[in-house]
């Protein structure tokens, strides 16, 4: 079993990357083979906003970086982690770059799902979704926003389950990983 | 509140100066925020986060304004990198003062899917980082079907862009007085404007027709990326 973690955490964030150190450990001793991107490192430029990738190289970004890996990365894993400081609710300006390099990876053709249009699946099967965020302190409002851009991008990267959670930096690392492996399972993520 | 003098408008897409409908929303308000007597300046998010001295000027143009309005596309369900990068430093560089200039902060969002609702994530992240950088929170417009704008100057829509050129009307009239933009106007911006089977059709039909210009028709459901036999 193969899992990503994408680690959205900004310069100097220990506790992000000490988080997905941790989780890359747990899933480790369960046997996971796991391929950690530590973004805010990688040589990665910005989505461009071509649609070169429906139209021109279908299913590959013009950009021949660190981004095209990243989207390889995430096909053939059967788990993606998402791990990141919340930024107003949403991922960091770290992940956000690689996640929008991801849109190859779906089709730019419509279809309905459950009433609402998204793109079609550009590949048979797409790995489940799982994020986890960090917040200074509790904040629902935060944490709410968060939970459901997970739900929204499972959904637009037909991710067959997906889960999140959103923690506090006063928490273990350690600990919260433990916690997440015991989630996944109980959720069928993993 | 004083009667706000200055706007900041940013245009949140990457694409090139003049190719993005974010642009073409964000002119049609300058311009009516023109006709209104207040002053503005434009700036595009690549060119703000270019380099860090670039980023500085535009933080100082960021002080100097009244009302701070993005215009941005949704990329992958919130903002795109490039906005959310910029506001990252606006709200770093707001925290760091002891008492930040009071100012508004308005927010339109367009997307590519029919239905407005996908903007929504977007337009809340947007609200957040509206109080965390102590702006009075102005409103989000929010647009579905924007590939039907297409870059073009709302002008050049045609009877489409009705209801957006009224919504941006009564944005620009609110933000004039030192008021959030009112529900009409989100209304408004929410219309669909085409059905959306019209509009999927459309969509569907404009990939093929780039895909054959670029000779790419039969492979467009390429998958460089399968490993499985």
């Amino acid at each position: 079993m193969n899992a990503t973690i994408l680690n959205g955490a900004l310069a100097g964030d220990r506790f992000v990357d000490a988080v997905a150190g941790a989780i890359q450990a747990a899933l480790q001793t369960q046997g996971w083979h796991v391929r950690p991107w530590h973004l805010a490192d990688e040589k990665l430029a910005f989505c461009l906003g071509c649609f070169e990738c429906w139209t021109k190289t279908p299913g590959l970004c013009r950009i021949d970086d660190a981004g095209r890996e990243v989207a390889e990365s995430l096909i053939q894993s059967d788990l993606a982690i998402f791990v990141t400081p919340i930024t107003f609710g949403g991922y960091s300006s770290a992940l956000k770059k690689a996640v929008d390099r991801v849109i190859p990876l779906i089709s730019p053709f419509f279809q309905r799902i459950d009433g609402e249009v998204h793109h079609h699946a550009r590949y048979a099967r797409y790995p489940a979704l799982f994020g986890l965020g960090v917040l200074p302190k509790s904040h629902p409002i935060q944490a709410e926003i968060f939970d459901t851009l997970i739900s929204r991008n499972a959904i637009n990267l037909h991710a067959p389950a997906h889960g999140s959670r959103v923690i506090a930096r006063d928490q273990d690392p350690i600990t919260v990983a433990g916690e997440l492996t015991q989630i996944l399972s109980r959720e069928a993520l993993a | 509140m004083s009667t706000p003098k200055k706007a900041l408008l940013l245009i949140g897409s990457a694409k090139p100066k003049g190719e993005s409908s974010s642009e073409a929303l964000a002119n049609h308000l300058t311009e009516r925020l023109r006709t209104r007597g207040m002053t503005t300046q434009t700036w595009h998010v690549a060119m703000a986060m270019r380099t860090p001295a670039q980023t500085r000027e535009f933080l100082q143009a960021v002080d100097q304004a009244d009302t701070l309005v993005l215009a941005f596309p949704l990329y992958v369900d919130s903002l795109p990198y490039l906005a959310t990068l910029a506001l990252e430093r606006i709200a770093a560089h707001r925290q760091t003062q002891a008492e930040p200039a009071p100012g508004s902060f308005l927010a339109i969002a367009n997307c590519g899917f029919p239905e407005v609702a996908h903007n929504a994530t977007a337009i809340a992240i947007c609200k957040q980082f509206s109080e965390e950088a102590g702006y009075a929170w102005a409103g989000g417009l929010a647009l579905g079907m924007g590939g039907a704008i297409a870059g073009r100057a709302l002008s050049e829509v045609g009877g489409m862009a009705h209801n957006v050129i009224a919504a941006l009307d009564l944005a620009a009239e609110a933000i004039a007085q030192g008021i959030a933009v009112p529900e009409e106007a989100i209304t408004l911006m929410a219309k669909p404007f085409i059905p959306i089977t019209g509009y999927m059709l459309m969509g569907d039909i404009g990939w093929l027709v780039e895909a054959r210009r670029h000779h790419v028709l039969t492979r467009l459901g390429a998958r460089p990326y399968q490993n499985e036999p």
